[in-house]
């Protein structure tokens, strides 16, 4: 069902300086939202910690996704004017009548 | 569970003798804002999200008499707009709904662990003042699937808990988490790789289509 991404992807690492620990960082990648969230038992939550404090590449992916999702929470909504808003009250009572 | 109808005392009890045209306008007054914000971050554009709107409050009006009161009213309405979505998306375009897989997202290179977002020392607030990169959020949430959409609408820009957006969704707790995971991945790869302010940004990144 999973497609193999990289199979499509050609590029490769240029360096080898990261190692993905038997997978670690894979397993991590899959938690992050969670440890975000602060959803992770305390034991996650450690080893996660250590793992990005000795792997800088995956701090800096779980910063951006923090920054991705700060920019969400923060993101301003549309307002109704309330013209807008007692036209569409209107409108809903209209068709409410005539169905 | 909170037996929210109460919360509409202020104008009396929603199924009390004021008649249907009372309890609708309460209805309406105190949640419009909130469904208008729901429906627009989904819509992304606003005569669609005014028609999501309509057809929430119209479903709500004929369906008020079978709310039960085990969940609160804005649960409610989130669910019948969210099932209105689906709906109309559906009439419209057809398109089947893409899953997107976690693999998907694993980065094979060392850009794409570290794909920037250009927010450096700026607040999210200030960041957001950034017209370019509030289009791009919105393009990138835009672009997601629905389902993964609504995921992350509710949970991060709506706020509610993994259950409530369980409880909306018809979903489990886990499920609703892998898809926000997901939406959120999606759209992380898709704000730094906009390239917000093309000299900032690395382009060590695969660009994305």
């Amino acid at each position: 069902m999973v497609k193999r991404a990289v199979t499509k992807r050609r590029r490769r690492p240029e360096s080898t300086s990261h190692q993905h620990e038997g997978g670690r960082c894979l397993h991590i990648l899959r938690e992050l939202s969670a440890f975000i969230d602060d959803e992770l038992s305390n034991n996650i939550c450690g080893e996660i910690r250590r793992h990005l404090g000795a792997c800088p590449r995956c701090e800096e992916f779980v910063a951006s996704l923090r920054q991705t999702v700060s920019l969400c929470r923060r993101s301003p909504a549309p307002v109704l004017s309330p013209n807008d808003r007692a036209r569409m009250r209107e409108k809903i009572l209209a068709a409410a009548r005539a169905r | 569970m909170a037996p929210s109808r109460q919360s509409h005392s202020s104008d009396g009890h929603p199924a009390s003798s004021h008649g249907e045209a009372d309890t609708f306008d309460a209805l309406y007054r105190d949640n419009i804002d909130l469904m208008y914000r729901y429906a627009s971050r989904l819509c992304g554009e606003t005569e669609a999200a005014k028609d999501l709107v309509q057809e929430t409050f119209l479903n709500a009006y004929r369906g008020f008499k079978n709310f039960r009161g085990d969940a609160q009213i804005s649960t409610w309405l989130y669910t019948i707009a969210s099932r209105a979505c689906l709906r109309m998306r559906r009439r419209r375009k057809g398109a089947p709904e893409r899953e997107l897989s976690l693999d998907e997202f694993i980065p094979t290179s060392d850009g794409e662990f570290r794909l920037q977002i250009p927010v450096e020392g700026l607040n999210p607030e200030d960041a957001l003042q950034n017209k370019q990169l509030r289009e791009a959020l919105d393009t990138a949430i835009g672009k997601l699937p629905k389902k993964y959409k609504m995921a992350l609408v509710l949970r991060d820009m709506e706020g509610l808990s993994a259950k409530e957006v369980g409880a909306i969704m018809g979903l489990s707790e886990r499920a609703v988490k892998s898809r926000l995971h997901r939406a959120r991945l999606f759209v992380r790869r898709e704000l730094s790789a906009r390239g917000l302010a093309e000299d900032t940004v690395s382009h060590q990144g695969k660009s994305i289509t």
